[in-house]
């Protein structure tokens, strides 16, 4: 079986700069993989390459095994694209929009009126079928756009931030229909937004500044980054002396203070290696007599590795 | 074929649901009644034969007549193209499995249907006529023809023009712009004195090939010269939609 998107060497120029440089990456056939990034980063460019609508400088996409450039069209059949910016007809009734796009699609004209009301159904649209595009919020012309994306039975989704202006209760709905259509369905899902990444795809392609800087699992993203380990600790005493003496404990890198509050001092200490120093922590505060009032190890986020990943580089 | 049936169709809904379409018709109806009222000032007079004068004078006798294709063509186009770049929306379109080619024809069809039925719409002027005189059918019809072979070619114009810019109101501009050197073409004739020459601009005039339709000759050539000035525009706006740097 072909892999669902296969992107080699894919290099985009502009007049003005480089948006993407010599990227490279797969999604397998059934997989749900996160493309992540800073605002700027290249993703948008990406994705429409991917679906054809732009042409890269050089580079190779296939799709399910076609190349983009030579089977455009038999690839525009096989992906659902949601676009960034949401422009729909706004004369057009909903119900009417998604016909005439399932017909664009290629949905047969007797299983049309029963596909587009599938389509409702998953995208919550059922209560307002006949209501104007161009009279719809924000989050309902989203839902719309998704609609739209699945009316022709795609195989490969490629959304691109398909969650941006949704309110909470509708992000946690939409993020459950990926998840569902992820069993049977692979998606390709841009986004800023990093929970989202977390819990809805299996792996991650991390693009900044038109570069590729990690496709790993969010699980083995974070495991990365455990090599450092930050620990926070409140400590009643003179700032200046909580600095230097935290510093001599071993196996710390670095102190940041945090602020302080009611003579305590927070500071945040990095530390690498192995070495626990939350007991050497303990001892120096009971030497120096200094009242201790919290200590705590922080979990890395994906957060974390994607602050690291995309200023660090 | 079933694509470009289901673009044309939405074409059409979106003129139907546009005041522009609205807007265009009444200003359209306005002058051609206007022509109506002038030709029928001219056939008071008794000496006048009606088959002979009617069609000559209303296709393309008449100042309104051209005034009437010059605003209404760059109008019905104005948006197809640019509108769809300035909301984005052509991302949606030319992501669908659709060939651009279905696209520029369904943008030039939906706008040269509106034209055509408001030209229909002046089939009443002559229905009245002929319960108050008997006169030949033929240059009319002829005359339709060629009114809507013209109107044709200026409205791939228009596609052109409104696939070159976001901007509705400079798509319009450009048409307008084009649509008039396409007209004063003929003017050229006056400072010409070599024959050959003289000739080639008037085979090129837009103006000079409509007076056959309007005189109830069947020319193959001015209706080869609207189609395959048509087919170039066309041409010309699918590679436009196909460069990448001029899609959105």
């Amino acid at each position: 079986m072909p892999l669902a998107i296969e992107v080699t060497g894919l290099t985009k120029r502009y007049d003005t700069g480089t948006a993407l440089d010599d990227i490279a990456f797969s999604v397998q056939p059934g997989e749900i993989m996160g493309f992540l990034g800073p605002n700027g980063a290249g993703k948008t460019t990406a994705l429409r390459i991917l679906t054809g609508m732009l042409a890269p400088t050089s580079g190779t996409v296939r799709i399910d095994g076609l190349d983009v450039a030579d089977k455009t069209l038999e690839v525009r059949r096989r992906i659902g694209y949601m676009p960034e910016n949401v422009a729909l007809y706004p004369e057009l009734r909903i119900q009417e929009y998604l016909h005439y796009r399932a017909q664009l699609k290629g949905v047969p004209g007797v299983e049309r009126r029963r596909r587009v009301q599938e389509v409702l159904e998953q995208c919550a649209l059922t209560d307002v079928p006949r209501k104007l595009i161009g009279r719809l919020s924000k989050g309902y012309r989203q839902r719309v756009a998704l609609a739209d994306c699945l009316v022709g039975k795609p195989r490969i989704l490629i959304l691109d931030e398909p969650t941006v202006g949704l309110d909470p209760h509708q992000i946690r709905q939409t993020r459950e229909l990926i998840t569902q259509l992820g069993r049977t369905t692979t998606i390709l899902l841009s986004t800023h937004i990093l929970p989202e990444v977390e819990m809805t795809c299996q792996r991650v392609t991390i693009i900044n500044q038109g570069r590729i800087v990690a496709v790993d699992t969010p699980s083995q993203l974070r495991q990365r980054m455990q090599g450092t380990t930050v620990v926070r600790v409140e400590l009643k005493a003179e700032p200046s002396a909580v600095q230097h003496a935290l510093r001599q404990l071993p196996g710390v890198v670095q102190v940041s203070l945090r602020g302080e509050q009611q003579g305590y001092v927070a500071c945040e200490l990095q530390t690498v290696g192995e070495a626990d120093v939350r007991e050497a922590l303990y001892q120096l505060a009971v030497a120096q007599r200094w009242p201790l009032r919290e200590l705590t190890q922080s979990r890395v986020s994906l957060e974390d590795v994607f602050i690291h990943l995309t200023t660090h580089e | 074929m079933n694509n470009l049936f289901a673009l044309t169709a939405r074409e059409l809904k979106s003129l139907w649901y546009s005041p522009v379409l609205y807007v265009v018709g009444a200003i359209f109806l306005l002058l051609q009644g206007l022509v109506f009222w002038l030709l029928i000032l001219l056939l008071i007079d008794p000496r006048v034969d009606p088959s002979w004068t009617m069609a000559q004078f209303f296709f393309g006798g008449s100042f309104f007549y051209w005034f009437a294709i010059l605003i209404i063509a760059p109008l019905l186009t104005m948006r197809t193209f640019s509108e769809e770049k300035r909301t984005g929306s052509i991302e949606f379109l030319l992501t669908a499995p659709v060939t651009d080619m279905q696209v520029v024809l369904s943008k030039f069809l939906g706008a040269w249907a509106a034209y055509i039925v408001l030209w229909a719409a002046t089939a009443a002027y002559f229905l009245v006529l002929r319960m108050l005189t008997p006169f030949d059918w033929g240059p009319v019809l002829t005359g339709y023809l060629g009114t809507w072979l013209l109107g044709g070619a200026l409205i791939a114009v228009g596609v052109l023009a409104s696939s070159l810019t976001r901007n509705q109101v400079i798509a319009a501009m450009l048409s307008f712009v084009a649509v008039l050197v396409l007209f004063s073409v003929g003017i050229l004739d006056v400072f010409v004195k070599d024959p050959e020459a003289s000739k080639l601009i008037q085979y090129c005039s837009f103006m000079e090939h409509l007076r056959a339709f309007s005189k109830g000759i069947l020319d193959t050539r001015p209706i080869m010269f609207y189609l395959t000035f048509t087919g170039i525009c066309l041409f010309l706006t699918q590679r436009v939609i196909a460069n990448p740097r001029w899609r959105s």
